[in-house]
Formats: structure tokens, sequence, C-alpha cells
């Protein structure tokens, strides 16, 4: 239907529509009761209507002239049709069929202009007589029509467009028009409507030429917005065409951040060398840290300058981090670590709840060494395990660690490497001395701290490649384990050849278990995850391929289907292939692998129609066995996550699932609610999330409570803590959830709230895919929770530290030095194609930085002393010194 | 979590009993407690919080919200795709249909109404009925508990009086009945002249609900409300029934003196329902009449009443600009004493537009005699010319006045016809009482 197509451009105004109304009677009735003045009026334009079919031109000419000056001047209000219009309308028929017999003249162009106007009103919808007359008149400025009868011709030009598209008629006089429409737009403050009609024509490059310095923000932020509903392969375009604006205007940062959106690294090179100043070099090399992606800087991206060019690649690697974050730590005073009591707070709760602690106290231990890793992540001390060391009484570092039974310690060496995390100078000395240990469980920890510890840093000296490899071929399982992991963590989206190398053997080596096989496929798919690796691939599917039909039946076995879909994260149709080839797996793994294939390969995309096949998936009502409708329900908020609208519809299509689905799906939708707003407490989700943990099934409660954790992660939400504190005294006796409980805690503190899990950065604009493939790695484990969290996996839960990022605004001078200045920090304000120069933050405070920013926040400077260098200040924003501030005194 | 005291208490020895009834088919779970404890939640705009949808931004009109638009449109689809699968393959009606009687015969029949004193714990509290005294009484388990809150009104179970349900709707029938249910015959074009006010009025209150995205192109916010004044009989509340006619907004008239209330506190109860309510079926008009009744100037009041009128306009000031934002409610106010108002009501922000309604000119004054004489049978003498070049201020009630007077006079003599003569007589009659009692033309 037209109308859907060209939504603003094809009604007239809606003031207008009475004067649409057909009622002949009550015209009639009108033109009794004109006043005089309108009497006169009409009177006149009958005369000129006359005047205009005289046989002599000059006659003619005068008419015309002087109709189209009333025309113009008529000022009428918002709510009624000009009066000169509304007189003309009986004669629109008589002046057409004089049009017709009039020999070619200018006069006839002039009145073709005129009819062109009066069409407006009263050609019959669809007609496009308006355009008609436009392309046969004199062709004279469009605007002095004023903006309705612009507007009323892009809708009129949209139409005409396809007509011809479709009888392959040729469109050059309506381009000129197009031309013409567009700079009368975007020199209007209308650049949205400039960029719908060249979106009708596809002719978006055309707007490049048109765009000035004053609006090509403007435009920009309503193409980068419009990218994320555009189905592709139009958004590439539409991105294409915001990114060589930015960069026509030198506004790299942005043109950076489109270009990672892209994920086109031939663009970000070329933005490294066409951009000259260093200052600027660095505020992009931040970006593409924080973003992580990995990239060897040459010459040419340097301007042959060695000693920038070391500084540059120090900043990409994020060396650099594990400072920033700890002068945020200082800055606002939360140095001192805590303890796992001081996150449980059991003097809240009313009396039994502290009686339950003698339940299980393996578990507990190990649900506190938990919540000690997730609470003091990133601080480099804490009280269990760090603190001893310090302390001379020696014996103290095992008292924790010997707490934890077997498998428990690994986890706890291992919790070492969290909170030491991004440190890697000082996290390898702590770590050293448990590799002479001569517990096969505290070693594999180690080397999983090794990994932990190395996540999002690339070291010079390449520590975790180097001290990891060669325990890969141990025999051991659980160390091989844990070195596995370790690599996948370190290297999570590096696509570092020499692991690959060492690790595909493992794949394909048939007497190896299925857990060491496992994890292999995980690290390998975080290694090269979203890189489509043809060989990982195939590695993987042989192993699958290769594997009896018991050890396909092993829970762990997802995680191969995880690993290979992990290699196609956000590539959408390249993952084709391969789902033709997950069709012929064996049958027990066959259809829940093509489902995790499918929402990996569409995540982050928004794909309505994906989310309709998943959603019919869920709708099937299965015999007992099957199992690919859990990742399907996570797979809806996997694809829906990607833009708010979805994501909010998406929670409401997950309410459905609850209200019908069968026990498995009941029992993945609290994880999906949990992915769909992590490190964001919306209280709607949060209301449900608190009414499943109360569920009578024991897994829906589980997996509500671990996702009532994710949703406040790093936030340190009062509420969500005050009910789990709730839950923790509810379910003191169950330990299976109260572990869940407390792991939950842990994460609502992570990082003492300063750090988050959203994967999502830059004002919601870009993905970082490896910290959404932890995030999910960790979900689908979360599928099958006794076997695997609450079995001897339990350090799965340090996917997370992939996603895991300071949610701060650290403002630096031009030495990189911090700089405190005064920042406002607010909600943020959807201000896409509004008028004007609205605010973009509602509800601000204003603060020094460094600063927190939550979800959904945005910060802007309070001072005009200086400029940030990136228009999202987020993460590492540098300063420079604003060469125009004036120092006002009356202020200070 | 204040709660969690009163959990204790009751769920006491229930994990206990859990234990051992674990080997048994069916398990005691104490209730969850409620996600919410204290003040109701307010009711949400329009139609239930789970169904609403998310607010889609900008407002102009483009492709972008065309294409979010689409997008909600798209998962609406699909959920109604999903939930018609579901039904077909499992039909809840019967399950529903069986709870549901299950739920009646557990309340019993008839039932009373109450009123919530007290809530003791999650499922227990204080109730008391319309007699006798107040009762310490069970909340039964399907009593949606985020909605309890003190005071509200409850359905007991009529022997041991526990609470069973709650009457939801409590908007006051005062406001109910100022809903307009039907609308007024009145249009626009029964108006004569007033030009200018009817696009004001329109461009105040029309535009900005029916197409919000003018004014955000614009980049300003819509006007808030508007304020008609003016000498009595010139065409303010005929120009507000026409908006009621021609909006399909709801709307809500009232008169400033149906606000004064007998009890103290009443009047400012009144005019905050009356928003709440404007609120629910937002968008919505609310009119108010003869505002002067309310809205004098404030001064040292001595009798308990005129404090309370002036309470009550402290909360109509409030309303009109306070501190929670009136979404798609706009006010309108007659009155025809605008300068004894309180200069507080009539600043920016509350009413932003005045809009004044003079004395009729000679080419309203035609327009309006004809609207009143088109559907009367005149005598070929009468010349309305006479009457409209007249001197004399008239404002449109007088014209409709001698209209109908000089109807009244040839009614009384039996004629078919109306003539000059009796408009003549009809307009000094008319002239003569609006004079109050001095002769037209007496001092002339």
């Amino acid at each position: 239907m037209a109308p859907a197509q060209n939504g603003h451009v094809e009604q007239p105004a809606p003031p207008k529509v009475p004067s649409k109304d057909p009622k002949k009677t009550k015209d009639e009735k009108k033109e009794e009761d004109l006043s005089e003045e309108d009497l006169a009026l009409k009177q006149q334009l009958e005369l000129y209507v006359e005047r205009v079919q005289d046989v002599d031109p000059g006659v003619q000419k005068l008419a015309l002239e002087s109709m189209r000056q009333e025309i113009r001047t008529a000022t009428s209000s918002m709510t009624s049709v000009p009066k000169p219009l509304k007189f003309l309308r009986p004669h629109y028929g008589t002046l057409k069929a004089y049009y017709e017999t009039m020999e070619d003249s200018d006069v006839k162009n002039y009145l073709a202009d005129i009819l062109s106007v009066l069409a407006l009103t009263m050609s019959a919808e669809g007609e496009r007589e308006s355009l008609k007359f436009r392309l046969l008149g004199s062709k004279g400025d469009i605007g002095s029509w004023g903006h309705e009868y612009v507007r009323n011709h892009a809708g009129e030009i949209a139409q005409e467009y396809q007509k011809r598209q479709m009888e392959e008629a040729h469109v050059d006089d309506l381009m000129d028009l197009v031309q013409q429409i567009v700079s009368f737009h975007v020199k209007h403050n209308a650049e949205p409507e400039a960029v719908d009609l060249l979106m009708e024509v596809e002719e978006l490059d055309m707007l490049t030429d048109h765009i000035d310095a004053t609006n090509y923000k403007r435009t920009c932020l309503y193409l980068t917005s419009f990218a994320s509903y555009v189905p592709g392969p139009d958004d590439m375009l539409v991105l294409d065409i915001a990114y060589s604006i930015y960069t026509k205007f030198g506004e790299y940062t942005n043109a950076l951040r489109v270009a990672l959106c892209m994920h086109n690294l031939q663009y970000v090179k070329a933005i490294f060398t066409a951009c000259v100043d260093p200052l600027q070099k660095k505020q992009l090399c931040y970006i593409l840290a924080r973003q992580g992606v990995t990239l060897e800087l040459d010459d040419e991206m340097t301007n042959g300058n060695e000693e920038q060019r070391e500084l540059l690649q120090e900043i990409i690697n994020n060396i650099k981090l594990s400072e920033g974050f700890l002068t945020l730590a200082r800055d606002l005073e939360i140095m001192e670590s805590k303890s796992p009591e001081d996150i449980y707070k059991a003097h809240l709760i009313d009396g039994r709840a502290s009686a339950g602690a003698s339940v299980d106290s393996a578990r507990q231990n190990l649900a506190g060494t938990f919540v000690n890793a997730f609470v003091n992540a990133g601080f480099g001390q804490d009280k269990l395990m760090t603190a001893a060391t310090e302390s001379s009484s020696g014996g103290n570092t095992g008292n924790w660690l010997f707490k934890n039974k077997e498998h428990g310690k690994a986890s706890a060496v291992a919790s070492l490497g969290l909170i030491l995390l991004w440190d890697v100078d000082a996290g390898l000395t702590q770590i050293d001395k448990y590799f002479s240990s001569n517990d096969n469980h505290a070693i594999a920890g180690a080397l999983l701290a090794v990994g932990i510890v190395n996540c999002g840093i690339q070291n010079e000296c390449d520590p975790a490649y180097a001290l990891l490899a060669e325990y890969v071929s141990k025999d051991e399982s659980n160390i091989r384990i844990g070195a596995i992991m370790g690599l996948g963590l370190a290297y999570a989206g590096s696509q570092k050849e020499e692991v690959l190398r060492l690790l595909s053997p493992i794949l394909t080596d048939s007497k190896v278990p299925i857990d060491v096989i496992a994890f292999t496929a995980i690290s390998l798919g975080l290694i090269y995850v979203g890189s489509c690796n043809d060989e990982v691939a195939q590695s993987i599917i042989i192993a699958l391929m290769e594997r009896s039909d018991s050890e396909l039946g092993e829970p762990l076995t997802r995680f191969l289907c995880l690993g290979l879909g992990l290699l196609y994260l956000g590539k959408q149709e390249k993952v084709d292939a391969t789902l033709e080839v997950a069709k012929t797996f064996n049958e027990k793994i066959s259809r829940y692998c093509q489902v995790t294939l499918e929402s990996c390969a569409y995540a982050g995309t928004g794909n309505v129609l994906k989310v309709q096949s998943l959603l019919g998936l869920c709708a099937e009502h299965l015999e007992k066995g099957e199992s690919h409708q859990a990742p399907a329900v996570i797979g809806i908020a996997m694809v829906a996550m990607a833009e708010e609208l979805g994501l909010e519809m998406a929670i409401r299509s997950l309410e459905h699932l609850l209200q019908y689905g069968e026990q498995n799906i009941r029992r993945s939708v609290p994880l999906a609610l949990g992915l769909l707003s992590i490190s964001n407490p919306k209280v709607n989700v949060m209301d449900t999330l608190s009414r499943l943990s109360h569920d009578t099934d024991s897994e829906v409660a589980m997996a509500a409570t671990l996702a009532l954790g994710l949703i406040g992660a790093g936030t340190n939400n009062a509420r969500i803590a005050g009910m789990l504190r709730n839950l923790s005294s509810y379910y003191y006796k169950d330990p299976s959830l109260l572990f869940c409980v407390r792991i939950a805690q842990g994460l609502v503190h992570l990082g003492k709230g300063l750090l988050t899990l959203n994967p999502y950065h830059s004002d919601r604009f870009l993905l970082s895919h490896s910290a959404l493939a932890g995030i999910i790695t960790l979900l689908h484990s979360c599928l099958d929770m006794k076997s695997i969290i609450l079995g001897k996996y339990h350090y799965v839960l340090y996917f997370l530290v992939l996603a895991m990022q300071p949610r701060m605004l650290l403002t630096v001078d031009e030495n990189l030095k911090p700089l405190s200045i005064p920042v406002r920090v607010g909600q943020a304000v959807d201000v896409v194609g509004q008028a004007g120069r609205p605010k973009t933050i509602t509800g601000f405070q204003t603060h020094t930085t460094p600063v927190l920013l939550a979800t959904g926040d945005r910060a802007e400077l309070a001072t005009e002393k200086y400029i940030p260098l990136s228009s999202v200040l987020e993460g590492f924003v540098i300063l420079k010194e604003n060469p125009d501030y004036q120092h006002d005194n009356r202020t200070s | 979590m204040g709660q969690a005291h009163g959990g204790g208490l009751n769920r006491k020895g229930s994990p206990d009993d859990r234990k051992q009834d674990d080997k048994k088919e069916k398990k005691f779970e104490p209730a969850a407690p409620p996600t919410r404890v204290g003040r109701r939640q307010r009711k949400q705009k329009g139609p239930e919080a789970a169904a609403r949808l998310p607010v889609v931004t900008p407002l102009t009109k483009c492709k972008l919200r065309l294409l979010k638009l689409e997008r909600i449109k798209d998962y609406l689809l699909m959920e109604e795709e999903f939930v018609s699968n579901q039904e077909r393959l499992k039909p809840q009606e019967d399950k529903n249909e069986e709870d549901r009687s299950k739920v009646d015969d557990l309340r019993g029949s008839p039932m009373s109404v109450g009123n919530l004193e007290e809530i003791i714990d999650e499922n227990h509290a204080i109730v008391s009925s319309s007699v006798g005294p107040e009762y310490y009484v069970n909340i039964l388990s399907f009593v949606d508990k985020d909605q309890l809150e003190p005071g509200c009104a409850i359905l007991m179970h009529n022997k041991v009086l526990s609470v069973v349900g709650l009457l939801q709707d409590e908007v006051d029938p005062m406001v109910s009945v100022m809903k307009v249910e039907k609308a007024p015959l009145e249009s626009y074009a029964d108006i004569g002249g007033l030009d200018a006010q009817i696009q004001e009025i329109k461009e105040a209150v029309e535009l900005p609900l029916t197409h919000p995205e003018l004014y955000e192109d614009i980049g300003i916010k819509p006007p808030k409300g508007v304020i008609l004044y003016g000498e009595p009989g010139t065409g303010k509340t005929l120009l507000a029934k026409a908006v009621a006619n021609s909006t399909s907004a709801t709307f809500l008239r009232v008169v400033g003196s149906e606000l004064i209330q007998k009890y103290l506190g009443d009047g400012p109860k009144l005019v905050r329902e009356l928003f709440r309510v404007a609120d629910d079926l937002s968008p919505s008009i609310v009119f108010i009449d003869e505002i002067d009744a309310v809205g004098t100037k404030r001064y040292d009041a001595h009798s308990g009443g005129e404090r309370e009128i002036q309470r009550t306009m402290l909360e109509l000031l409030n309303q009109l600009d306070g501190f929670d934002a009136r979404g798609d409610v706009k006010v309108i106010l007659a009155t025809n004493r605008i300068d004894s108002l309180d200069p507080a009501l009539l600043r920016p922000g509350r009413i932003d537009r005045k809009i004044e309604f003079p004395l009729p000119d000679i080419k309203t004054r035609r327009r309006i005699f004809q609207i009143h004489t088109a559907r009367m049978t005149l005598a070929d003498d009468v010349n309305l010319e006479e009457f409209v070049m007249t001197k004399d201020e008239f404002s449109g009630a007088d014209i409709k006045a001698i209209c109908t007077e000089a109807g009244l006079l040839a009614l009384r003599e039996r004629r078919m016809k109306v003539t000059q003569i009796d408009f003549k007589k009809a307009k000094e009659k008319v002239m003569f009482k609006k004079k109050e009692g001095v002769p037209e033309g007496l001092y002339m």
C-alpha cells in the first residue's frame, strides 16, 4: 500500500482534511454567507480565470502573475485551506481543459505551475497530477510555493519512481526534481525527509553533496539509528553513507564507530591513515580497545613515527585498563576489599537464615569463592585469596583454598585471576606459586587464572600462550581443560593462528574425553568468534560426527554446538552451509545444533523473521527427550536484543512463552530475560523474575535467581539485593538454590558496582562480539544447571569475564593523565529527528570525573573549558583545551 | 522489603513441613511474598501495563518512525500467531472456566463489601465492614496482593469475613457523570463569526491531541490549556460545545460551582479525581465553566468555607501545572470575569492562551441573525439590516433572544409569519430587560 511506504510524505497537511470533504451541498451553502472581502477575492479570482483563457498572451500572463501572487501571499492558519486555493477549486477543471488546448509557450509553463499547486488539494489520490504539471511547468524554485508543496512532491515522486521502475522507464527528469527537493529539505532543517526521499529513489549517495558542516551531525544520527531497522543489505548502504559523511567532515571517532559497526577493517585502517592528529588517534585507539579489536598498526597508519606507534599500540592492547579502573576505584574510595559476608548482609535477614550455614559447607565455600571473585574483580586485592599472602602468617594462604574440595580448588585459584583482572604483571606473580603445587586442581585453576588475567589484553610478551601452551597436551583432563579455557579467554576474538594450531588436533583426536573436547570447541569458538573460519568449523564438525551416541548424550556436548555457532556470531547467511551440514548430524544433537547455529548467526541483528521462526519452534509441544527449544528461547533474546523496540517486544513475547510453554521452555525463559536486560535492572523484568524465582519447579527458580543476578550485574541495585536476601532465607535449606542465590548476589555487586556485563556500548551502538559470546556460553551451560554449574564445571561462570568492562567515564588530558572536570550525567534521550538542539540527557546530576555510567545513561561536559575528542563520552575520553574558552569571572 | 518480618511470622513451621512432606505427591510451598508492599501501583494509563507498547520516537512523520512502528507490528503479529497456535493446540478456556468456578466457590455468595484497615502480613489483614467492629481475617491466596492498600474497598466472605476480592473501580461517581457521553448538537457551523477564536482553540486544544508531531517539528511544547473570557452571551460555552461535538477525545465538563463541596477536603479531592480520570481516559479535554466560582483572587479568608474554596483552587493550580506531568489532557476554562481570577491560575504554563470573546461586530451580528432566522418563516417586510446596523450593543445571546421573542409575539397573534414589527417590539423588550428597566432611548 502506498501510504505505508511513504510514511510522512504521502499525506497532505492534516489540517487540510476538512477541505477534502466532498459535501457539495455544504459548499454551496457556505458560499452564500461569505464575507465581503472573501466575496471580492472570489470574484477577483474568477476574473483571473476568465482572463487566463483570453486570446491575448499579455493579458494571460498578467492574470497568471496575479493569480500566483494571490496564492503565494495567502497567509492562513494551519487549520484551514488558504482561501485562494479554496475559491479556485471549482475552476481547476476548466483551467486543466484549457491547458490542454494551449500551444507551447511561456504562458503555458506558467499555467502548469499554477495547476501543479492547485492539484495539491484537487487531484484524486494516486493521480500524481501535481507532479505531472510540475514536470511540465517552468521548473522554478520549488521552495517558493511553500513547504507543503515540497512535501507533497516528495511523496508523489516516490510513487512515480516505483511505477517507473516497474515499467523500466527512465527517471532522469525525476532526479532533477529530487535534487531540488533534497537541497530544499537540507536547508530547512528537514534532513530526515531528505534522507527518506533519497531512500525511496535509491540514490542515497546524493546526500553527501548536500550535507554541510551545520547539519551533518543530525543527518548521520538519523542514518545510524535508521540502520538498525532497515532490512539488509540496505543497512550497510546506510551506514556506508554515514561513514563517508563522517570522514568528509573529519569526525573520525564517529566514523570509526560506524566502521566497527559494519565490521569493516578496511575502513578502520583508512581512518587511521586519514587521521593526522596524534591526539585524535589515541582516542581512536581507545575506542578500538573498548570494542576489543586487535589491530596491528603499521607505518602507514602512524605516519612512520615509531614512538607514537608503540604508544598507540599500547592503548589498543588495553595495557592501561587496569590502571584506569583503579583510578576510578580510588576516586570513589572503594578500594577496601569486601568479603562475601559483606555482600550477604545476613544481619538484615531475620534469625533462622544464619542457622543454615552448616548445610553444605563445601558448596557454601565455593559460592563464597565466586562471590569474593566477582565482588573484588579487578581490584587486585581481597580478603580471602590475596590478603593472606600479604600478612605474615604464611599458613593462611592455604586456608581458604583448602576449604574448597577438589574441583572447587580450581575455581578458588582461578578466582585469583579475576581479582587481579587486567593487571598482567602483578597477576602472574601471584598466580605463579600455584604452578608448583602438587594438586592437579590447583594447577588447573592457576592455568585458568592466567587466561582470565589476560582477558581482553594483549601483552607484548604474550605470557598467556607461553605459560599455557605446554599444559594443553598434559594427561590430566582437568589441567587440560584449565589450559584450554584459559587460552580461550585470553585470546577471545583475536584469531590467533598459533592457538588454532595447538588446539585443533585435540578436536579431531577421538581418544580425548568429551569434556576436554567441549571446552576446546568453546575456546576455539571464542578465539575465532564471528570469523566464519572454515578450519575450526571443520574440526568441530568432525568431532561432532565421530563421537559415539552415548557421548553425544552428555550435557557438555552442547558446547561443541555452541563453539560452532560462535564462529558465525552475527554473520547471518554465511552460516547456511554449516547449517546444511548440521542437518546430517546424529539426531540427538542435530536439531539442537541447528537452532544454536541459527540463533548465533543472527545474534544482534534484530531480524524479525528469525525471531518468528524461533518462536515457531517454541510453539510446538514436544514429546520427551528433545532439547532444542531451550536454545531457541535464548535465541529469541539474542536476535531481538539488537534494538530497544525489539528488546521490549521480545520481553512481551517471553511472557507468552511462560504462559503457554512446557517446562523446558519455562526453564530457559528467565535466562533469556536475563540476557535481554543484562546489567539493566528494569522493574518489569525484575518483577517477573522475582515471581519465577519462587516457582515450584526448582530449575525455573534457579534460572530466575541467576537471571536476577545478571540483570543487576554490577549495579549494586538495592532492590535486587533485597530480593536475593529474601530468597537466601527462603531457600536456606536447599543447597543448590542457595548456591545460585549467592552467585547472583556476587554478580549484583560485580566489581563493587563498577563493572557492567552489557555487550553493547557507545550509546548502545556497538556490540562487542566476544562479550556476547561469553554471556551466551554461560547461558547455554545454565540450560543444564545440575550437571554443569552445580556439578564440577562451575568454572564456566568465569566465561562472564569476557563481558566485564568498567562502566565508567574517565577523562584524560593530552598526556593521558586523568583529569577531573565536572560532567553532567543523566538519562539518555532519543533526539533523532528532533528540531533544534534538544537536550540529550534528562534528569541529570553534575559530578566530577571519573564517574560511573549506568545502562541508558549519557554524560556531557559541564564545562566549556575542554573539548572532548569523542562525541560519545564513555570509557576513556581525551580532552583538549578549548582555545576559545574565556574564564567567566562573574560565575566563579 | 519490610515484608520479610511479617513473612517470618506466619510461615513459621512451613519449611519443616516441607521436609516431611517431601515424599508426598504435593508438597506445600509457602506463597511467594508480594513483589511490592505499600501504596498501590498507580494505575497505568489506558490499557493494562502488560499490554503497553514501547514509546516510538521521533514523533515527526518520517521513515524511521514508520519502520519502528512496523517493527512493533511485526512482533505483535508474531505474538498473535503464537497465542492462536497455542490456543488451538492446547485450549485454555475450559481450564480457565474450571478455575474460575473453583474460585467462585471459595468466595462464597453472597459477599459483603468492607474496608481494608490494615495489612498485618501477606495473608492477614484487619478489615471493617460498614456496620460493626473490625476483624482480624485471612486474605485468600488468589487475591492480588499488589493491588491491596489500606483504605481500599474489598469483597469479604459473608461468614468468615476473609478477604476474597477487591473492588477495582473506585472512580468517584461525581466524576463519572462529568463525562460527556452524548456529543452536543452544536457544531462549529452554528457559530457566527468568532473565526479567530475558533482557530485559536483548534490550535491550542485539538491539534496537539491529533497531530502532536506538528509541534515536535517546530520544537515547541503545545499549549496546555486556554481560557475563554468575554461578556455574557458571547458564545464561550457554545464554542466549548462545538469542541465537544467535533472531537473524538474524552470530554469532561464541570461547572466551577460543582467543585465546591459540603465537607472539608472534598473539593480538592474531586479536582484530583477529575484530573486522574482525565489522565486515565486520555486523550481528553476538561472544560471548566464559570471558573470564577473557585478561581477568584486569594485574600485573607475569614470563614472556613472561603478557605475551602481557596484550597480547591490551589489543588486546581497543582493539577494544571504541578509536579506530575499531564499527558494528553487539555483544559478549557471559561469565565466572564477574568479580572477577578487569581493571577497564578492564568500564568503561562498553566493557561497558555487567553481567548477573548468580544461583542459581535456588524458582520458577525448579521451572521448570527442569519443563523437564528434561518429556520423561521419571515414576512417579506422584515429587514434585518436595521437591527444589524443599530448602535446598541448586542451579544449573541441577545440576538437569539430577539429572534425568539419576535417568534413568540407572532405566535401570540396566531400569525404564521414573523413581521418587522414583531422584531422591533422584541428588540425593545430585550433591550429593556438588558438595561435593567431603563427603557431604550430614554437618555438619548
